[in-house]
């Protein structure tokens, strides 16, 4: 028989491509089912977001940033609160602080059942989906009753809050935080010891710590690597000095630690939130900002641990109602930058698997 | 190592590489010469008492005067936190690349050089990417470009 010729070809997964979490194209050079590189395309969702905020007054940047990363958009609120706040040396009062860390915490957990849901239903289970979908409502019902609105929430503003929490949030909140508990033994029972999940992600797309630190790896997937720093313990911010929590890491670095990892940090944010609760203080949500907020001269780049990672946003002021530059660094963009490096010489079907467990989202690469 | 003792230690080790700035308000800052760049960067990253192992964001910046280019760093190992810029002239916006140094800042050179027009030297991936492919109106991240439908917002 004459020999069979061979030759490398090219595969355009995306940009529409249902399990890229957005409109991303990957473009990948395969070898039979083996992928031999592959090449992230993006700007598919460039909005512009930091050429718009050069014209707008500082608060009025802030509905923006809902849209810099709307799965977790109280933290990208919250990030760029801290920022101005850090530049003009406002003092914000404490129970603003807690609520803060109440919205945040639960829009953490909003995010992680996303990821634990579309995660396994890229894998192929489409249950999770469903269990996930069905606890994340309760929160954004708990966000709805808060600000009005489920999605981008607008609710983090400089100097506190936009308004206090309706005396039925307390009791929802606590009542769905013991509801959340009992739900692990059904999450973990579902998938973690499924043999078909865990020969599709044990030992893929192994990140080691060393990679992930050259890359700018952080949050989860920096921490499923075995390296133990979260920006809430390293470098704290807002309020999260008063609590106690425990930071998770994970050994392996590969696609079933990055998942079991979110399960874990999930589990973290609950004690948060009842000791937030707990805590809560009396007092004001906010304070006093001039109608014509203009912070001194100066620059600040403001970090947070968001639900992917670390989000940061470096500000310029020029002494103006309107901020010079504003840069937006999202978790994201790294994570993708490192996709590549980690998904050489994998199936085809496994690349869903990396981007997936990466917990890459679109509009906080693109912005 | 406190904010205070990180500047001591780097104003001796480093004394003329890094001067520093009064212009970072809760982070320290300094400013490096564009010359001296991958210099500096492969010394913060390779102390033993510093390890600035990590590259948080690079920030390009049209003040309207000047382009600055703003790093900002911090070590996993000793928990450090640190931001340097360079202030660049706009007929000499030329930079070295720190990708060999920091592999995170391969994208946002690219991303850098794509937006502001500012050169990379040693750079192999300088490609479109947030732009589409056959964008040929300038550099959208300058100061003096606007789009075709923009309106500047009245001053409060």
């Amino acid at each position: 028989m004459a020999e069979l010729r061979t030759e490398e070809f090219m595969v355009n997964m995306g940009p529409h491509h249902p399990s890229t979490h957005g409109v991303c194209r990957l473009i990948l050079t395969m070898d039979g089912e083996k992928v031999v590189a592959i090449e992230p395309v993006i700007g598919y969702l460039h909005r512009a977001i930091e050429k718009i905020c050069e014209n707008r007054t500082y608060p009025q940047c802030t509905p923006l940033m809902d849209r810099f990363e709307y799965v977790t958009a109280m933290a990208s609120d919250h990030v760029y609160a801290l920022a101005v706040e850090k530049l003009a040396g406002l003092e914000v009062p404490e129970r603003a602080e807690y609520l803060r860390v109440i919205m945040v915490e639960l829009n953490r957990i909003a995010s992680h059942l996303i990821f634990w849901g579309v995660t396994a239903m890229d894998i192929g289970a489409y249950t999770p989906f469903l269990y996930g979908l069905r606890e994340r409502e309760d929160i954004v019902d708990l966000f709805e009753i808060t600000c009005g609105q489920r999605l981008t929430y607008n609710y983090i503003r400089i100097g506190g809050v936009s308004r206090d929490i309706p005396p039925e949030f307390v009791p929802n909140c606590r009542e769905f935080l013991k509801k959340m508990w009992d739900k692990f033994s059904d999450y973990e029972g579902l998938l973690n010891e499924n043999p078909i999940f865990m020969v599709r992600m044990k030992g893929v797309g192994v990140l080691t710590p060393e990679t992930a630190i050259a890359y700018g790896a952080s949050g989860p997937v920096l921490r499923a690597s075995g390296v133990k720093y979260d920006v809430r313990r390293n470098d704290p911010y807002s309020v999260y000095d008063k609590f106690d929590f425990e930071i998770p890491t994970q050994p392996n670095g590969d696609c079933y630690d990055r998942f079991i990892q979110r399960l874990d940090e999930m589990k973290e944010s609950l004690k948060i939130i009842e000791q937030a609760l707990d805590g809560l203080p009396d007092g004001d949500i906010k304070c006093k900002v001039k109608p014509k907020f203009k912070p001194p001269e100066g620059e600040v780049y403001s970090r947070i641990e968001s639900a992917r990672g670390e989000m940061g946003v470096y500000i310029r002021s020029d002494g103006t109602t309107k901020p010079v530059r504003l840069k937006l660094r999202g978790s994201s963009y790294n994570h993708l930058m490192l996709m590549p490096e980690i998904s050489t010489d994998v199936l085809i079907a496994d690349v869903v698997a990396i981007f997936a467990t990466l917990d890459i989202i679109m509009p906080e690469v693109d912005r | 190592m406190t904010r205070d003792e990180l500047k001591e230690h780097i104003l001796k080790k480093y004394d003329g590489l890094l001067t520093p700035l009064e212009t970072g308000v809760f982070d320290l800052m300094f400013e490096v010469k564009p010359a001296n760049l991958t210099r500096v960067a492969r010394m913060l990253r390779d102390d033993e008492q510093l390890k600035f192992d990590f590259l948080n964001n690079i920030a390009g910046v049209d003040t309207g005067e000047q382009f600055e280019v703003v790093y900002s760093l911090s070590s996993i190992t000793n928990n450090l936190r640190l931001d340097f810029k360079l202030v660049l002239p706009y007929d000499e916006a030329v930079v070295d690349s720190v990708k060999d140094i920091w592999t995170a800042a391969d994208w946002h050179e690219r991303e850098i050089w794509e937006l502001y027009g500012i050169d990379i030297n040693n750079h192999d991936n300088l490609k479109r990417f947030l732009l589409p492919d056959d964008w040929d109106q300038g550099f959208p991240m300058r100061k003096d470009w606007d789009a075709p439908d923009f309106v500047r917002m009245p001053e409060l």
